[in-house]
């Protein structure tokens, strides 16, 4: 009965601080403009302001699929099928980039691609690709996550089988008969979590492909005239249709992942032995570039903080110093200085740990007790705790924004930490994905020994559980820090408040400011270039503790 | 679970949990009148902004030296963001003071009394901008006509006319040419389709609407922006946007100030390739303002309204914020062309501050409902 | 026939060393031998996934050993069934031949109507049949068995033997089974050789 009641508060606190702002942003923004579902898909495409965006939105994701498939498969198959020295470091610097803060790599990219780089920003033509190639960019680690296990990990008798048999005998039946169904599962997953990732994009889009809104950008752009009883209606009617419609498809893209995952996890056999693999130097030509794409737009990034652009009449001339750094930490009237943004984010990203990781243990526990009784109930509640995946990021701000805030705004406006609720719907989900997997792989038998020794709840919990799922937990923590650091989208709509302002919106500050100021935008990098150094401390951490070949996107 | 899950999509359909905060509000205590004022002062003043550039730190740091205030700056995207925060956070402001509002958007703003009457004392505003409206609300601090800009480089009267009315954008020649920031967002932008609602009522064509013309150019391609920002600095040819990181420079027509070539000439030496479109009707008198807001730090609010009207900082307006003075007996300065390549409109489009305000909501519906119909 | 001569592998320590051996065309021989003594180490150097130090291998008077194993004509049958989940048995043993005739191969097998089941559907024995069928619809010339009964019950191991042998002695097809079960090995074939160390 206590151990009952422990799991329904734990639900109940879930509930509140995670899935009730969001309905009560849908309650207020429906109160404003009236329950219409068609009328909000409809308004789509009637409004200026929204018309377009969702095909562009669309568009530009799928591209960016098909694009990242093209350009990470052979980078997953490299790693898969052959031995590289320092491989877990290649592993590491491919796949770095699906953590880096997205206000980053698009400073990154504007860096490469504008006056200071290859001057193509001057073309417009040219700002659609630019965005696919950043989404590729952010995405590829997702297929080699979701691939790589699949071409090392496999029973090489499959391989060795379909040699000695006509239907395998050229690479190219082999591709056709083995590789291609294998790999089919993964790819598809990999490209529903890429395509997911780029349909919600926001700082990219906000800031290369000037004019061309993507649901969410678009979304952001009126996030602060919604919920206002009377005004631009229109814009909440907007808000709704494009949550709508972003809801049916991340729940879909979603839920075909999670099928996938869980149907290729029955069939396919792994070897139980580590696999020799042969070496392959012309896989160089594949490898090679792949290591200067993942790292270049970073070090753009850091270079274009020591760099000084200043045009006149006369000409544009480069003066490399620190003036920009100076200038990111010294005290302004309208800008954060970088040192209350440091403060903003670690503390944020502390406290969001300190929240989402015990309530993402209960939940993960629950569900996986609860499945052993009711499996129904226990998806559902699965499906409850995963409902933040299938809203965007901005409809999460505005979910504290007009939901949670206007309970009590002098209360929410008094607190520092209230942008942590939006880190903390963001993160808890994935804090449950991470120790549900773990959880569900301890073995039965050890909890089951461990009660017959005589271990009570709480011994069984610090002597087994928790050591067991240790590696999940630190990873989990990891992955808690460096989304909270790097979260945009949810802060971008909340901390219209200088005194909440965490790196990423002060770069994006940073970068909006007017030109009258040389130092601003490598003053942006440079935050951009603390906020990456923060970034790849977390990752490297957690890929020390990552078990390999799990072949999911941690 | 599944009653909670039916409590909260009830709930969700209805919009009632929203009407009950609402309602909780009201029952716990109304906006205060006048004389319930009460105020505490702090010793700061958060002004929310956009990026005036008239708000230099030297600015401020002048007006903390003088008044002992602290001066926070909460700067937004545009005059639109301005007012929505001011509507969002009704009730529970977190700002002292609004600078940016024009007289396209106090209406709304006075409408939701988000703001209060200041308490400065200033005496010598020209009558051409008090005469637009009077209010103890709000305090004008800088003024100009917006009107089109155009590249006289490009539209040099051989290759390309010069228009000679707005129905003249809408030419095949001019596709993709123009760029407008929108009226949704944007203070210009909004004052430029107020002013067609004059223009095109007052044009020798009576078959056509204000409409028809924004429908011909959303079908013309024209280049709607957020800002006035981007619409000058990144898409313009004839100003300072080529110096820009991010400059295209597809259109040589933007809306702007009648004034802005006289800007781009005093910063370039006394020259500049961009000059005013001279139309009557169409040009609008914008006035900028500065407010009180409500349940802030009155008292340094108003100071601040008294600084930023002074004749110290306000006769400055033309080289400091790039806009006019509202001071009695000041111009644009003579130096480097600035006046000489400023347009004064003789006859600008004239559109009380009533009829913006009782009408405002159904202008952008029908904008919205114009651009969209393509 | 088969034919092979010193053949020579090690691996941390001799395996085998100048093995031969020679194999009539229809004969069946078991080889046997303990724990990692190199058998299925044999059998793959036979197909060609791996190679010898030294010695040479014909099939049919051709020498094969410098062959990659997709031309060699051997067909191998692995311990474990190695079955192809995203196919189901028909497709599965389409590999084997694509145009060939299903029914027939899966009545040969005793699995008629199997056509359409999915690989995880099948039992051990049932799935082993079917690799079976698979590997003689491609038409081998010789045929190897790396221990396939060894996750099998006895019973159906020897049933299985049998029907296997039975297949093999109708097509001539001669083949070798690695065993370490001697039961078996006397069951299925004319011949036993040791591999011992």
């Amino acid at each position: 009965m206590k151990r009952g009641m422990t799991h329904l508060l734990i639900v109940i606190s879930y509930l509140t601080l995670v899935i009730f702002p969001l309905i009560l942003a849908f309650d207020r923004l429906i109160w404003v403009s009236g329950f219409n579902p068609s009328n909000w898909v409809n308004s789509l495409e009637a409004n200026y302001i929204s018309q377009g965006v969702l095909w562009f939105t669309i568009k530009q994701a799928f591209l960016s699929t098909v694009v990242t498939a093209l350009i990470a498969i052979p980078i997953a198959w490299q790693l898969g099928r052959y031995e590289w020295k320092f491989e877990s470091v290649i592993k590491a610097v491919l796949t770095m980039p699906f953590v880096m803060p997205s206000i980053i790599v698009t400073m990154g990219f504007l860096q490469i691609t504008g006056s200071n780089g290859l001057s193509l920003r001057d073309d417009s033509s040219t700002w659609l690709p630019t965005l696919i190639i950043a989404h590729a960019w952010f995405n590829s680690a997702l297929f080699i996550r979701f691939c790589e296990p699949v071409l090392s990990n496999i029973d090489p008798n499959y391989l060795d089988q379909i040699r000695l048999l006509p239907g395998g005998n050229t690479r190219l039946k082999r591709i056709r008969n083995l590789w291609a169904p294998l790999l089919f599962p993964s790819v598809i997953a990999a490209s529903c979590m890429t395509f997911v990732f780029s349909f919600t994009s926001f700082a990219l889009v906000r800031w290369i492909t000037i004019g061309d809104n993507s649901l969410e950008s678009m979304m952001a752009s009126i996030a602060s005239s919604a919920g206002i009883q009377g005004y631009m209606i229109s814009h909440n009617e907007i808000i709704l249709g494009a949550s709508l419609v972003q809801f049916i498809l991340l729940a879909s893209a979603l839920w075909l992942v999670s099928s996938i995952q869980q149907k290729r996890q029955k069939q396919i056999r792994q070897s139980l032995e580590k696999i020799v693999k042969s070496k392959n130097k012309t896989g160089w030509l594949v490898i090679g570039p792949a290591i200067t794409f993942s790292v270049f737009p970073l070090i753009a990034v850091l270079i274009s903080s020591f760099r000084i652009r200043t045009t006149s009449q006369t000409g544009t001339h480069y003066d490399w110093n620190t003036s920009a750094w100076n200038f990111a930490f010294s005290d302004n009237y309208s800008l954060a200085s970088a040192n209350d943004a440091i403060f903003n984010s670690l503390g944020y990203a502390t406290i969001t740990v300190l929240i989402a990781l015990p309530i993402g243990w209960f939940l993960s526990q629950t569900i996986v007790k609860v499945e052993s009784k009711n499996r129904f109930l226990a998806r559902v509640l699965d499906l409850f705790v995963m409902i933040p995946f299938a809203v965007s990021s901005v409809m999460i701000g505005l979910g504290v924004m007009i939901g949670m805030i206007k309970i009590d705004p002098e209360f929410f406006y008094s607190l520092w930490i209230t942008p942590v609720f939006a880190h903390v719907m963001i993160t808890t989900p994935f804090v449950v994905r991470i120790l549900i997997s773990s959880r569900r792989s301890i073995k039965q038998d050890y909890l089951e020994c461990a009660k017959v020794l005589g271990l009570n709840n709480k011994e069984r919990l610090f002597k087994i559980e928790l050591p067991l799922m240790k590696h999940s937990i630190y990873i989990a923590i990891i992955f808690v820090i460096a989304m909270s650091l790097g979260e945009f989208g949810a802060s971008w709509v909340v901390t219209r408040n200088s005194e909440w302002t965490t790196l990423p919106i002060l770069i994006d500050s940073l970068k909006g400011v007017p030109y009258n100021n040389s130092l601003t935008i490598p003053a942006a990098c440079a935050i951009a270039s603390i906020l990456m150094i923060f970034t790849i401390i977390t990752f490297t951490i957690a890929e020390k503790f990552r078990k390999s070949n799990t072949g999911g996107m941690f | 679970m599944v009653l909670v899950s039916a409590l909260c999509i009830f709930t969700t359909l209805s919009g009632c949990l929203t009407g009950l905060i609402e309602e909780q509000k009201i029952d716990d205590g109304g906006i205060p009148v006048q004389s319930e004022y009460d105020w505490i002062d702090d010793g700061e003043l958060t002004i929310v902004t956009y990026d005036v550039y008239g708000l230099t730190p030297e600015m401020i740091e002048l007006f903390e030296n003088q008044s002992g205030y602290k001066v926070n700056l909460l700067k937004l995207d545009d005059a639109g963001s301005v007012l929505s925060h001011l509507l969002q956070h009704q009730d529970n402001q977190i700002a002292d003071l609004a600078i940016g509002l024009d007289n396209t958007y106090l209406p709304i703003a006075l409408e939701y009394d988000v703001l209060w009457k200041h308490q400065a004392e200033v005496s010598n505003i020209s009558e051409e901008v008090m005469g637009v409206y009077q209010t103890e609300y709000a305090m004008p601090f800088d003024h100009g006509y917006v009107c089109i800009n155009y590249d006289k480089s490009v539209i040099d009267g051989t290759n390309y006319s010069v228009p000679t009315s707005l129905w003249d954008l809408t030419n095949q020649e001019f596709s993709g040419k123009v760029a407008i920031p929108s009226p949704e967002t944007s203070s210009p932008g909004r004052a430029f389709m107020t002013a067609t609602t004059y223009y095109f009522d007052n044009d020798a064509d009576m078959n056509t609407t204000w409409t028809d013309w924004w429908n011909a150019m959303s079908k013309n391609d024209v280049i709607v922006t957020t800002g006035w920002s981007e619409a000058y600095e990144t898409h313009y040819t004839g100003g300072y946007g080529e110096w820009i990181e991010g400059y295209v420079g597809d259109a040589n027509f933007v809306v702007s100030y009648c004034h802005s070539p006289g800007v781009e000439s005093y910063f370039n030496g006394d020259w500049t390739k961009s000059a005013s479109l001279d139309l009557d009707n169409y040009a609008f008198h914008q006035i900028e303002y500065a407010a009180a807001i409500e349940g802030g730090n009155l008292g340094a609010a108003s100071k601040f309204i008294e600084y930023l009207t002074s004749y110290e900082i306000n006769s400055q307006m033309p080289l400091s914020n790039y806009m006019y003075s509202v001071l009695d007996n000041t111009t644009l300065p003579e130096e480097m062309g600035y006046l000489n390549n400023s347009l004064n409109p003789t006859n600008p489009a004239i559109i009380s501050f009533h009829e913006i305000s009782q009408n405002m909501s159904s202008w952008l519906e029908d904008w919205n409902f114009a651009m969209v119909d393509v | 026939m088969l034919k092979i001569t010193n053949l020579s592998k090690s691996f941390e320590k001799i395996l085998f060393e100048d093995f031969s051996l020679e194999i009539e065309p229809g004969e069946i021989i078991a080889i046997t031998g303990p724990s990692g003594c190199g058998k299925t180490t044999l059998l793959r150097i036979i197909c060609g996934l791996e190679n010898s130090e030294s010695g040479e291998i014909y099939v049919n008077e051709k020498l094969i050993s410098n062959l990659p194993p997709e031309i060699r004509n051997v067909g191998l049958i692995f311990q474990t069934p190695v079955l192809y989940p995203h196919f189901d048995v028909e497709n599965n043993l389409r590999l084997g031949d694509k145009n060939g005739n299903i029914q027939s191969a899966l009545k040969e097998v005793n699995l008629e109507g199997f056509e359409k089941r999915n690989i995880d559907s099948l039992s051990g024995g049932e799935s082993q049949r079917v690799s079976i069928a698979r590997a003689l619809l491609a038409k081998p010339e010789i045929l190897l068995l790396d221990e396939p009964f060894s996750s099998l019950d006895e019973e159906l191991s020897f049933q299985l033997v049998s029907d296997i042998r039975k297949i093999l002695k109708m097509r001539k097809c001669p083949a070798i089974l690695v065993t370490h079960n001697i039961n078996i090995a006397e069951k299925f074939a004319d011949r036993i050789v040791s591999l011992n160390k």
